[in-house]
């Protein structure tokens, strides 16, 4: 079981790391992937303030596990994490997210933010660079860990499940598979559109350990990074996070509209009261 | 190469691909081999190399994505495939994978122009006109089975992505003596000197190009042919020394007539004022082109060596 104190520190983290995307979404003059950013939220916690072996001084550490975030449009979120890790400056991203020169833009970019591993943007492609990452770990007998974060919206893009099968095939260990499983897409509900479920199954039928959890649980989420099987063993690892697109805030959550938008001064003030009365503690 | 050197004798590139690559593999660790199931010359290196060898199986989009990881993590993978699925299935992860990280990535693959046999499904008409367009892409067509172990070998120390085009590399004719001739990727080869008029070609068509010489060398047409194995970025000193010495220029490619070398060379000549004496271009039409061998669809579609010769004595 978790640590007790841990969990309760993670926690405290990803309300801090709500605030702040609420935050940047009010402040932000154009749209912010807000609802995938927020069903994300407390895995980005649990991966970058537990669960990840990196290291913000000295982020070309070969050890270093190695993050790929698949479903790129949620780029804010993971640039927050890291922020509040020590990766990257929180006010830098607010004073210039979006805009001319910016190293944090709507999608990740290696290239003009080093820390991140990879750029994304365009859905489907992660995981295949993941199982490149992870095969070369494996080969080189590096003992870290590859850990892909995707949208299961994202998943309906068949080069996912091309790399799947390649992380099986290649007995990849090393390589974690970590799906926000929110059920909604930009514009619909996934079942409505493309059925998913019976979802772990799929992984499952793939070959993959699969471990399914409430992705808003930091006691399941702290659990499953710490009883991941050892990077050396024969089968990738897929986390099925199921969570709610825009959780802590009443007006987002599970409203197709708010896959991505901004927040006028009313909707901001008041997603501030709720997830104050939804994540806040009395001191 | 093994044995004693015969100017115009066939040889199979791909033999060539996979003998280098098992070279390499021996001095050269980062060096990984990926396939999409098009590994028949590869078993060298599969056998020497298991670890690095990586098939995906039938997955091109997987393949360059597992490329772009492995280079991710400071490897260089050569991938081999056929030319159409490489750039055309995979076409999103060779431009934002692989050429926006700018990687290391050397995608190599065959049937370049209508050379498949296979119809219009396996031939790569419009190939280069695609991964010209990629930012950071170098882009090479080889024509002689010998400068791929050559280009191999540089590609090695070469920053970027790279896209190496063959035509079947099956059996392919030897045009240089090897060790004669210095390859440089950016660089080109006058195969044959001349003061009239100047074909530009690649691939293939290089051969090709080098018929028609001999041919009107008896009609007193002195013909210039200049290999432009690198099509991007293209020797544009070797175009401008040809426009100035000779005037007249044709581009004779296998590949879409737009889009392709001709199109890059017109390209300078307006952004430079160039003004050549003449200007033609002889490639594939708009047309998905049926069955047949090479030679048969190219004269069918019109740039065939009898089209070339007719034009050249026309121009002359």
């Amino acid at each position: 079981m978790a640590n007790k104190e841990e969990v309760l520190r993670l926690e405290n983290l990803a309300y801090e790391m709500r605030k702040k995307l609420i935050n940047l979404c009010g402040v932000y003059e154009g749209s912010v992937h807000i609802g995938g950013d927020l069903s994300m939220t407390d895995l980005l916690i649990g991966l970058f303030h537990h669960g990840l072996n990196v290291d913000p001084n000295n982020i070309q550490n070969p050890n270093r596990d190695r993050f790929i975030l698949s479903k790129g449009h949620g780029a804010v979120c993971m640039y927050i994490a890291m922020a509040m890790r020590g990766f990257f400056d929180y006010d830098e991203i607010v004073r210039t997210y979006g805009k001319l020169d910016s190293a944090y833009g709507m999608h990740p970019c290696k290239v003009q933010l080093p820390g991140v591993e990879c750029s994304s943007g365009s859905l489907g492609q992660g995981l295949s660079m993941a199982v490149g990452m992870a095969i070369s770990a494996k080969v080189k007998k590096e003992g870290h860990r590859v850990v892909c974060m995707l949208g299961d919206g994202e998943t309906c893009e068949g080069s996912v499940w091309e790399a799947a099968m390649t992380g099986r095939s290649y007995e990849l260990g090393n390589l974690v598979a970590v799906v926000d499983r929110n059920c909604q897409m930009m514009c619909s509900y996934t079942e409505e559109i493309t059925v998913m479920d019976p979802y772990a199954d799929k992984w499952k039928a793939f070959g993959w350990n699969v471990i399914e959890i409430d992705g808003h649980d930091m006691n399941a989420i702290v659990d499953a990074l710490d009883s991941l099987p050892p990077a050396s063993s024969a089968r990738p690892t897929a986390i099925i996070a199921h969570t709610i697109k825009g959780k802590g805030v009443s007006f987002m959550e599970k409203v197709v509209g708010w896959h991505a938008g901004s927040l006028n001064e009313e909707d901001f003030k008041q997603a501030l009261v709720e997830l104050a009365a939804n994540y806040g503690r009395e001191e | 190469m093994a044995g004693s050197f015969n100017f115009g004798e066939w040889i199979s590139a791909r033999s060539v691909i996979g003998d280098t690559l098992c070279e390499i593999g021996e001095k050269n660790e980062k060096l990984f081999v990926c396939t999409p199931d098009v590994g028949m010359n590869l078993k060298g290196f599969r056998q020497k190399f298991p670890e690095r060898y990586i098939d995906v199986g039938i997955a091109e989009q997987n393949c360059v994505g597992v490329a772009a990881g492995l280079a991710l993590a400071g490897n260089i993978p050569v991938i081999m495939g056929m030319l159409p699925f490489l750039s055309m299935r995979a076409c999103e992860q060779v431009r934002t994978a692989v050429c926006y990280q700018n990687l290391p990535v050397r995608i190599i693959g065959t049937g370049g122009g209508l050379t498949s046999g296979g119809g219009s499904t396996h031939n790569a008409m419009e190939d280069l006109a695609i991964v010209k367009s990629m930012v950071n892409m170098t882009a090479l067509s080889i024509c002689d089975p010998n400068m791929i172990r050559d280009i191999l070998n540089l590609s090695m120390d070469y920053p970027g992505p790279m896209y190496i085009r063959l035509a079947q590399g099956k059996k392919d004719r030897q045009l240089y003596e090897p060790g004669t001739v210095e390859f440089s990727i950016g660089g080109s080869v006058t195969a044959r000197d001349g003061k009239d008029i100047t074909i530009i070609a690649h691939g293939e068509m290089v051969g090709e190009a080098l018929d028609v010489a001999e041919e009107l060398k008896n009609e007193n047409i002195d013909v210039r042919v200049i290999d432009m194995y690198t099509i991007k970025p293209f020797d544009k000193e070797a175009v401008k020394k040809a426009v100035d010495e000779t005037g007249k220029i044709i581009v004779w490619e296998d590949h879409l007539m737009s889009g392709g070398l001709a199109s890059s060379i017109a390209d300078y000549f307006v952004d430079e004022q160039i003004r050549p004496a003449a200007f033609k271009r002889f490639g594939i039409p708009q047309v998905y082109a049926g069955f047949g061998s090479g030679e048969e669809l190219r004269q069918k579609y019109g740039y065939a060596k009898e089209h070339v010769i007719k034009a050249i004595r026309e121009m002359a």
